[in-house]
């Protein structure tokens, strides 16, 4: 039952990740929904879902993205991963909760890509890519998971 | 082993995707250019929706832009609208001036070349019905502007000074139905009269004995009665009638178009002298 939905989240978030996010872009800062995406499906089915459905949908974007294959894979995997477990560790669950999880969780989703692609001998600075580019997603990303957040909870109360 | 897989299997899933994400990268590292299958594969799949995506994304681009352009035009348009309605009046003004500045250019000319002082003067209203024409002027007495002073233009006699006040004169046209000046036709020498008639035409009176007019034989002030100087231009014959009695008729065009007349000169009186060689144009 739930896999044509994790179907569903891989195809579609790749596709608007590809298409729909460049128009969205603000003063070159563009979101990674699929960060979202993991960290959201994460906390709601546990590590396991966070796990492979962030390493299927890391998958599909270093296809779309033409990088090297695995690396937003790993990256995405660890952090569905680490989403999926947050409920357990914290024992909270807060709409709050999600949104910052998003953030940190682009920000991590930086670092590790930037790690692996060492790898490659990626030549850019990671202070240089934290502050033009991993922080300024992080915060963007925070803002369209409050938006995401928020829509449901808003309906609920009315 | 598979009683820990399923102990630990989160782990164990974590540990299985990382090592599968480490040996595609590690496989990538070794071999750059190979393992592209896949890549290959999903992009088979996911291109086609990518580019009508695309599609989609460029229409609405291109329709944005299209509105963008539109308004731009329209303002542009608005703009230029303006930009052609202040040119035009400018170029209205620049006409009004050139043409004021080519009449005052003839009038110094044509100042220099009468003999006796003239005073140049401008028309500060009209009197146009029927009955009489006449303008007004806005020099006077003070000026030293005299009655029944001849009043000209470059291209000939405008009329005489009727009404004198202190800082204005009241001229008659020449077309003013009381109005009678001594004139000649300049081909057979005819002395006659240039009588104004109602409805501002000028009719040329000559007597049944003198030579006969003819149309486009032009018409000159003779001088006889003294307030004119000899040699103004009046006008032109443009219609010749059958004499009827003592008298032989002829329309004439005025030397001057009266209704657009806006400076003149008025000259002395008593000027005696042949003043056609200060109209050589006529």
């Amino acid at each position: 039952m739930r896999v044509p939905l994790y179907f569903l989240a891989v195809s579609g978030g790749t596709l608007v990740q590809s298409t729909v996010v460049p128009v969205i872009a603000v003063g070159g800062v563009v979101p990674d929904v699929l960060v979202i995406l993991v960290v959201l499906l994460g906390l709601r089915r546990g590590p396991e879902a966070g796990c492979l459905i962030g390493f299927a949908l890391g998958l599909a974007q270093d296809v779309v993205a033409g990088g090297p294959l695995g690396l937003h894979a790993l990256s995405k995997a660890v952090i569905g991963f680490v989403a999926g477990n947050l409920p357990h560790w914290f024992l909270v669950w807060k709409p709050g909760v999600a949104v910052v999880a998003v953030a940190l969780a682009t920000l991590a989703d930086g670092a590790l890509r930037f790690a692996l692609l060492q790898l490659f001998h990626y030549p850019a600075p990671f202070g240089e890519l934290l502050t033009g580019v991993i922080l300024p997603q992080a915060g963007y990303n925070g803002l369209l998971a409050a938006l995401v957040v928020a829509v449901p909870t808003v309906r609920a109360r009315v | 082993m598979l009683e820990l897989w399923l102990r630990y299997r989160k782990y164990s899933l974590l540990l299985l995707v990382v090592v599968a994400a480490f040996s595609l990268l590690t496989f990538q590292r070794a071999r750059p250019g190979e393992g592209l299958w896949l890549a290959e594969g999903v992009a088979a799949v996911t291109a086609p929706i990518q580019m009508a995506f695309a599609r989609v994304h460029r229409g609405a681009a291109d329709l944005w832009t299209t509105y963008v352009d539109w308004k731009g035009l329209r303002a542009d348009l608005a703009r230029l609208r303006a930009e052609v309605t202040a040119l035009r009046l400018r170029q209205l003004r620049q006409d009004e001036l050139d043409a004021e500045n080519g009449r005052l250019r003839s009038f110094l000319t044509l100042r220099e070349r009468l003999p006796a002082g003239a005073i140049a003067a401008e028309v500060v209203a009209r009197e146009w019905n029927g009955f009489t024409r006449g303008l007004t002027i806005d020099r006077g007495r003070a000026d030293g502007v005299e009655r029944l002073a001849p009043v000209i233009v470059t291209q000939g006699v405008v009329g005489r000074v009727a009404g004198l006040r202190r800082g204005s004169a009241v001229v008659q046209l020449l077309t003013d139905p009381a109005s009678s000046i001594g004139a000649v036709v300049n081909r057979s020498r005819a002395q006659g009269l240039a009588e104004g008639v109602t409805g501002g035409k000028l009719r040329l009176k000559l007597a049944a004995s003198e030579e006969g007019v003819w149309v486009g034989d032009r018409v000159f002030t003779s001088g006889i009665s003294g307030l004119f100087p000899k040699g103004l231009p009046l006008g032109r014959v443009v219609r010749v009638f059958p004499p009827t009695g003592l008298f032989r008729l002829a329309e004439l065009e005025p030397a001057v178009q009266l209704a657009t007349v806006e400076e003149v000169l008025v000259l002395s009186r008593g000027v005696t002298a042949d003043l056609s060689p200060a109209f050589p144009d006529t």
